[in-house]
């Protein structure tokens, strides 16, 4: 099975400062794959340099087999949403003072498949239906966890490829927390491929087929999810079970 | 989408409602001549072109931009250079102002290119700068520009088989008032487009409209040419009415500021509510101030030499006290956009 993504020894930072040291890795076609990590370790590096905001320093991404992003060069961002490389980016960033709505629209904003766009956004509202009760509502007045969704949903309005979460349980109450998980594992089930970055390691773990530990701009460890989450040393660092 | 009902008239009701009005002030000025709305009604109309331009840039993008009345000049001079006897090329009104337009559009441009990765504050003191380079440029090219003395005669909107003059204020004004309604449709327009939709989302959040797909530079880049094309159409149209572009600080940061108080105290970011807000201030500004001087003027209270007591003298006081009130009491302007941005 070819992989959907490959990252290959990127090297990125913000200004004199090297965040990420050579980290590889890879999401398969249909998979879940998580990548944990401490504060800092460089997981949000990782996904805004696949998403082509952040330049690369070294190395190369491939996705769909093509070449996406190497040193001084690259497809822009704007471009790699259209190919269906989507992010949810950290701390859920919706638009406040627009309704869910037209919210979620912002996400078809590169689309003009009305046909497909109506049929997602049903997918969305099946699968958070508070978000259909509040259509009308503008995004900043919704909870928390509520903007998560709408973060999401809007992402899905996107038609990702490959879907990427920036640590989508953040600030989060628990019980929408494991709601939100839930409709990641069921769009996986419906065909979506997800990278997950998550500090709620054991939740993430659970949750996907794969993981990658990062540790200050360095993969440290890869494995199985259901391996790593009996790995003695991801169960001290980040699970807790010292 | 909920607009999508009313999307496809020229038209909302609130524009139509405020054009409306706009159209009946010659009625106003039969009725009460000595409020000699003649000239005024016009000032309405370039100063609401010059306003939606701005609404564009800060209502909708979210970018402070100070120096708004410097597209303005840039447009009154290309028209005044395009159209006036004393130039090779006279143009003619029409292909005046839509060059002025063009013009407009380059400069903001030329200006946005780069400077709008600058946020905030530092876009704002740029715009600010601009503003006053572009009236030295224009005082000092006097082999093009005529320094201070402005290029005229200019000339007035021309129809076929419908004359134009000062005798014929009300024809003029309903011409101005038309490319308004064309601006306002165009604005609407823009504000139901994939690049209004742009604008927003920039406004919001730059880096989720860049998750979205968009490019926030270019979309400010756009917001801030057409912006300045409009404000530069509103220049062209001062100029025609005043048969001269005047002198080039006529377009200071005053004028800057008074469009920018149009946007704020109509209603930030609503295309019905910058025209409310032309219609109050111009009003308050060229209208209601002057009588009241002239007024107290007649009841011997007030005299052309004691400035304290002449209340047109306090004009900027009453900007600002109008800017704070509203402010404090209704920071969405008179109309609200529903979704417009709190400064």
């Amino acid at each position: 099975m070819s992989a959907l993504l490959e990252v290959q020894n990127i090297v990125a930072g913000y200004g004199s400062i090297e965040v990420l040291h050579q980290v590889s890795l890879e999401v398969h076609e249909g998979e879940i794959v998580t990548l944990i990590g401490g504060n800092g370790a460089g997981k949000s590096t990782s996904l805004m340099c696949i998403s082509g905001i952040v330049p690369l320093r070294g190395g190369e991404i491939r996705f769909a087999g093509e070449r996406i992003s190497g040193v001084g060069e690259g497809i822009r961002a704007d471009k790699l949403v259209g190919r269906g490389l989507v992010q949810v980016p950290e701390g859920r960033r919706i638009f406040p003072r627009m309704t869910v709505l037209e919210n979620l629209m912002m996400g078809a904003y590169g689309r003009d498949d009305k046909a497909g766009i109506a049929a997602d956004l049903e997918k969305v509202y099946a699968l958070f239906d508070i978000l259909k009760a509040r259509s009308s509502q503008l995004g900043g007045t919704l909870s928390g966890g509520e903007q998560q969704m709408l973060a999401i949903g809007r992402a899905i309005l996107s038609k990702p490829r490959l879907l990427m979460m920036d640590e989508p349980s953040m600030g989060i109450a628990p019980i929408l927390v494991s709601k939100i998980f839930a409709a990641v594992r069921e769009l996986n089930r419906g065909g979506l491929t997800i990278l997950l970055v998550e500090q709620n390691a054991r939740a993430a773990l659970k949750l996907a087929r794969r993981g990658y530990v990062l540790e200050t701009g360095r993969v440290t460890l890869t494995d199985d999810a259901s391996k790593l989450l009996v790995d003695p040393r991801v169960r001290e660092a980040y699970l807790g079970d010292g | 989408m909920a607009a999508a009902t009313s999307r496809f008239s020229l038209f909302s009701k609130g524009q139509l409602v405020v054009l409306g009005l706009l159209a009946s002030t010659p009625l106003i000025d039969v009725a009460m001549p000595t409020l000699r709305l003649s000239a005024p009604m016009r000032t309405v109309v370039t100063s609401a072109i010059i306003a939606l331009g701005l609404n564009i840039v800060v209502g909708w993008t979210g970018l402070l931009n100070l120096g708004i009345a410097a597209f303005a000049a840039l447009g009154a001079y290309a028209f005044g250079i395009l159209t006036c006897e004393i130039y090779p090329f006279q143009v003619g009104f029409w292909w005046g102002v839509l060059l002025a337009g063009a013009v407009g559009a380059f400069a903001g441009w030329l200006l946005g290119a780069p400077t709008l990765r600058l946020r905030g504050d530092y876009l704002a003191i740029v715009t600010l700068g601009f503003g006053e380079i572009v009236q030295d440029g224009l005082k000092n090219l006097e082999a093009i520009t005529k320094g201070t003395q402005g290029i005229n005669p200019l000339p007035a909107p021309s129809l076929p088989g419908i004359e134009f003059s000062s005798e014929t204020p009300v024809r003029w004004f309903y011409a101005y008032l038309a490319i308004l309604a064309v601006v306002v449709f165009l604005c609407r327009n823009l504000e139901f487009s994939r690049l209004g939709r742009q604008w927003f989302a920039v406004r919001e959040d730059e880096l989720a409209a860049r998750c979205m797909g968009i490019q926030p530079d270019k979309a400010k880049l756009k917001a801030f040419a057409i912006g300045a094309a409009l404000a530069a159409v509103g220049g062209a149209l001062i100029a025609s009415q005043l048969s001269s572009t005047g002198e080039p600080a006529n377009y200071d940061f005053q004028m800057s500021i008074l469009a920018l108080c149009i946007v704020i105290v109509g209603g930030i970011g609503s295309i019905t509510g910058v025209m409310v807000g032309a219609i109050v201030m111009v009003g308050l500004n060229n209208v209601v101030l002057p009588i009241a001087t002239q007024s107290l003027q007649n009841a011997g209270i007030g005299s052309t030499q004691n400035v304290l007591t002449s209340p047109d003298n306090y004009k900027f006081l009453l900007f600002g006290l109008a800017l704070v009130l509203m402010m404090r009491y209704r920071p969405d302007g008179i109309i609200h956009s529903g979704k417009a941005v709190r400064k």
